[in-house]
């Protein structure tokens, strides 16, 4: 044994020099990204193979898989598969089948710089002629269609949902501990410092996830600032040092010292629900999410939504801030679902998309609590409208950080923003060094 | 005489012939699949690569440069020689111990292997899932057990201070059995009549164990301090289903950074530095570590 | 001899404590996995960890068998299968002429198979990502056997050459005095030979095949095309916060590996000794 692990230890050390002698020779992985395209070898006789991947939850499943049902039942020529992918890896997952030229026919984005990256490499194919045949482009609110396009011309469907971030909270306990909906920040603290003398959690917040976190940083930078400091900084004209910066995370910084997050928020998922469970059940009194929130609730808690308990504010103002407090962050669309450049049957794909968001799939999403992004919508539950009232009322939408920047800037912004609400980091040094990654960036 | 060494020769060649055919499939299994890749890793390591895009551009030594001044990556490593001291000051003497006991009570203590083994064969995985909701704060079983005892939640996953920790032990808990089985294969392996000489010559049970059996298991625990060793610092899936490294880097491995490098930021050509700097820092650990317990031994 | 008496009583407590002890650190997980799985989703939150389910609610199995878990489960035995086939000729053929031949070659390709030991398969994964999506096996189970062959070869040739080389030449001596050709005598003396180390082969390396994650999660992409392991996060896609669910999933995926372990824990151990003594 003993003489083997010497010869062992020695070959290791031949092998590395080996290594370093060939290190810069040839080219490295012949280009990837063009090669057979996806779901081919069909078992399924002539039929024309599709593949959707989606990342909705719960009875979304169904609605989805309804939708395609149905254009399966009018195209007898197709044959769907339908992939439900799990949130928080799918940006893996799809860089995975981005490597392996194995796109799907139609896949989600979130938009912003991630997606404008995608179509400069032409991955995703340009549907513009398809969706101004009959206007269905009209159909569709104008900010949802601007979200979808690049350099004129449009790219993906805004099909899932007017996504805006708000207040989500459990209205028995507000009842319970006569609280109101505050407008202010001033007031939302006093709600919180009731909340917690009571020992109830002021918030729900699972931030293992980064991006649930980073949503208070985005809103309060917000209503210090308004829009201009995170535009510039992304242009490379500001800086993510600004004042707005540091006032938010030196607020998020004060709400954890004051205990205003659940226990334990920065080692829950998203995912997995456990901070929902800690909503559902009135041990957390708030919850700041996106309006997807309406219909999550809908696929896993139906019974919260008929008790009348989920009541919703948007952010606060900040009181002697110049910035316009009707400003939201969010996404209107939300998921874009965008048909893949190497999708052997675009057209075909484009119909799955449209047959998604068909008459019947309204219906179905509107009851699942989906705010879809057509001038037509309109819905009869209490919350949605709520949130489409403050929406309607916005003089102007902050798109999700994360989703604007550049992937590997965005992974920087959700880092250092879990390092704020950990405490880990002061705001002053998180900031320095996302400025630092962004700097990094504009240089290449 | 002359006849006699053709003979050998011939004999010489038919072995070098036959041993070519016996070894050639598994070193092209290992040239394929193992070498082929280290030396690809090198040469990306060479790029600025976002991972799908046909621009790919050749940075020279950038990525290294970059490696070597990141805090994170070094964090990482550190936190992965963390894992490693204490796997072993941990597993170790438990799964010696454990297998002390199973050697001596033999078949009675079948029951006991078996479910002592249990942990073993979960996949990481599965215990990253099933520790991920045993440990959350509100609703896992620390919690209870603490609120049983008139305490408050505990955090142990959310909290920088408590989460690598947290990781070291259930890793610990994983791979006990592994060296509960390996030291047990060990002491079967030891001859029986030497434990009835001892008794006859009037050792108790702990001398025995501290003056025969333990200098007698050495060539099994060194094997089993190298495997640990190596298995720690490339340690990726359990951390990556538990926490994928957070919160804020805390419970950052090197194998966990190099993937969301990969695969969240997008840049390939540095976490293939990453890749080859975690290759080239654990074949230097490995080679030290066996220099040395070789040294002793002499 | 009182005294020793007592001594002994005195320590066997603590010793009996201990063992206890870690009977109940192994247990208390599955314990708290199995009642999970046996509750509805809310029952959770609502009743605390330790408490009985209410009731035996078996919809949980029910559902995860009918929700298509059959597929990974499937995928993961071809896996298995066919790696360990080819792992055990591969290692066999190998170890062979490492532990029985004399040639000028054999111990640096025996040093270099074994410091393929402590090669991290992270290393690798990128390039044979690559690799698999250029030669089309990308998305495929047939992706994942080439790795799992190769990364288990080390240890599989390592553990077979130091059996091999306990067997006593004699009989290979009389098999060549009988006129067989080497390759007769790895076959027809050789291998029956060392049976007792290619079903610990089977076991340690089946073990690890069947849990590996990390190239299953990069070599593959579709559902119907990964194996157990992955089993949970697709599901967890699925049924988002419906942790008895999801724990149902890890529970059933557990199962096969704990009865094979009750079969053959002897041969394990038998054929670990080999490697961990003589080496």
């Amino acid at each position: 044994m003993r003489k083997m692990k010497k010869l062992a230890a020695g070959s290791l050390a031949a092998c590395m020099f080996l290594l370093t002698a060939c290190g810069g020779t040839k080219d490295a992985a012949a280009d990837p990204g063009v090669s057979e395209g996806a779901g081919e070898t069909a078992a399924a006789g002539d039929k024309i193979p599709l593949t959707l991947w989606h990342i909705q939850t719960g009875t979304m499943n169904d609605v989805i898989q309804a939708s395609v049902d149905r254009f399966v039942a009018e195209n007898p020529q197709y044959d769907v598969t339908v992939v439900e992918k799990q949130n928080d890896s799918y940006k893996s997952d799809l860089s995975l089948a981005i490597n392996a030229g194995t796109l799907p026919d139609v896949f989600i984005t979130w938009g912003g710089q991630t997606m404008y990256d995608y179509i400069d490499e032409g991955l995703i194919y340009d549907i513009t002629d398809l969706m101004k045949e009959d206007g269905y482009a009209d159909s569709f609110v104008d900010a949802g269609i601007a979200q979808c396009s690049y350099n004129g011309s449009i790219y993906a469907v805004p099909v899932e949902n007017i996504s805006v971030a708000g207040i989500f909270y459990n209205k028995d306990v507000f009842a319970k501990y006569n609280l109101q909906e505050p407008s202010t920040i001033a007031e939302l603290e006093a709600v919180c410092d009731t909340l917690v003398s009571n020992g109830v959690a002021p918030f729900a917040l699972a931030n293992s996830t980064q991006w649930t976190g980073s949503m208070y940083f985005q809103y309060l930078a917000t209503r210090y600032g308004g829009l201009e400091p995170f535009a510039d900084a992304a242009a490379g004209e500001g800086s993510f040092e600004n004042d707005a910066f540091v006032y938010a995370g030196k607020t998020i910084q004060d709400w954890v010292n004051k205990k205003y997050f659940c226990d334990g928020f920065n080692g829950m998922d998203d995912d997995s629900g456990q901070a929902r469970m800690l909503f559902y059940s009135g041990n957390a009194a708030m919850d700041l999410m996106g309006s997807w929130f309406v219909s999550t609730i809908a696929g896993e808690n139906q019974q919260f939504l008929d008790d009348d308990k989920l009541g919703f504010f948007p952010f606060p103002a900040l009181d002697g801030s110049e910035a316009d407090p009707s400003l939201c962050l969010g996404t209107i669309g939300d998921n874009l679902y965008c048909v893949s450049a190497s999708s052997k049957d675009p057209e075909g794909a484009f119909h799955l998309i449209q047959s998604l968001l068909d008459d019947e799939a309204q219906t179905e999403r509107t009851a699942n609590g989906k705010i879809i992004p057509l001038k037509s919508f309109s819905s009869d539950n209490e919350v949605v409208n709520e949130v489409l009232d403050t929406v309607n009322s916005a003089s102007g939408i902050q798109l999700w950080y994360d989703q604007y920047l550049p992937a590997e800037v965005a992974e920087v912004h959700k880092q250092t923003s879990q390092e704020i609400f950990g405490l880990t980091m002061t705001p002053e040094e998180a900031n320095a060094e996302l400025q630092s990654a962004m700097t990094s960036y504009l240089n290449k | 005489m002359k006849k006699e060494s053709s003979m050998s020769l011939r004999r010489r060649k038919e072995t070098a012939v036959a041993a070519a055919v016996f070894l050639v499939p598994a070193l092209l299994v290992i040239a394929v699949f193992v070498i082929y890749p280290i030396l690809q890793s090198f040469i990306t390591s060479g790029y600025e690569w976002n991972g799908y895009s046909s621009n790919k551009s050749f940075i020279g030594l950038a990525n290294w440069a970059e490696l070597l001044k990141d805090k994170v990556f070094w964090n990482a490593f550190k936190n992965n020689l963390l894992v490693m001291v204490l796997s072993i000051v941990i597993q170790m003497p438990i799964g010696l111990a454990l297998a002390t006991f199973l050697d001596k009570v033999g078949r009675k203590g079948n029951v006991c292997k078996v479910i002592w083994f249990i942990p073993m064969l979960m996949s990481s995985v599965a215990i990253g899932y099933l520790f991920r909701y045993a440990l959350d704060a509100n609703t896992g079983f620390v919690t209870a057990i603490s609120k049983f005892f008139g305490g408050g939640t505990v955090d142990l996953l959310g909290n920088t201070g408590t989460v690598l920790i947290t990781c070291i032990f259930i890793i610990a808990w994983q791979f006990i059995p592994f060296y509960m089985v390996y030291y047990l294969a060990g002491y079967s392996g030891l001859p029986s009549d030497v434990h009835e000489a001892a008794m006859v010559d009037g050792a108790t049970e702990s001398q025995y164990f501290w003056q025969i059996s333990l200098p007698l298991l050495k060539p099994t625990i060194k094997s089993a301090v190298v495997l640990s060793i190596v298995g720690s610092l490339k340690y990726f899936d359990l951390v990556y289903v538990l926490t994928n490294g957070g919160p804020s880097h805390a419970s950052e491995l090197m194998a966990t950074y190099m993937y969301s490098n990969a695969f969240s930021s997008y840049r390939m050509g540095y976490a293939s530095a990453i890749a080859s700097g975690m290759f080239l820092l654990i074949s230097v650990i490995a080679i030290v570590t066996m220099r040395v317990l070789n040294g002793k031994e002499d | 001899m009182t005294g020793k008496k007592k001594g002994l009583k005195l320590s066997s407590i603590v010793i009996g404590v201990l063992v206890v002890f870690w009977f109940l650190v192994c247990m208390i997980p599955f314990f708290f996995l199995i009642m999970c799985t046996l509750k509805e989703q809310f029952e959770l939150m609502n009743n605390g960890v330790f408490s009985m389910p209410e009731g035996l609610y078996l919809q949980n199995y029910i559902d995860v068998f009918t929700g298509g878990i059959w597929k990974y489960f499937f995928n993961s035995v071809i896996v298995m299968a066919v790696s360990l086939v080819l792992l055990l000729a591969l290692s066999a053929l190998a170890a062979y002429p490492l532990s029985r031949w004399t040639f000028r070659l054999n111990k640096p390709i025996y040093s270099l198979i074994v410091a393929c030991m402590s090669v991290p398969i992270h290393v690798t994964l990128l390039p044979i990502f690559m690799m698999s999506v250029r030669t089309g096996m990308y998305d495929s189970i047939w992706a994942l056997i080439g790795p799992y062959v190769a990364f288990n070869l080390p240890i599989s040739v390592f553990i077979l050459t130091t059996f091999m080389a306990t067997i006593p030449r004699d009989l290979e001596e009389a098999a060549k005095i009988d006129g067989c050709s080497l390759y007769g005598i790895f076959w027809r003396v050789m291998l029956p030979l060392v049976k007792p180390g290619l079903a610990t082969l089977v076991i340690y390396d089946g073990v690890n095949i069947w849990n590996e994650f990390s190239f299953a999660l990069t070599l593959t992409q579709t559902a119907g095309n990964r194996t157990l392991p992955l089993a949970v996060q697709e599901f967890q896609g699925q049924y988002s916060m419906n942790i008895p669910m999801i724990m149902t999933v890890l529970c059933i995926s557990i199962l096969p590996m704990v009865i094979v372990f009750i079969f053959g824990q002897e041969k394990l151990i038998k054929g670990m000794m080999a490697g961990a003594v003589k080496g």
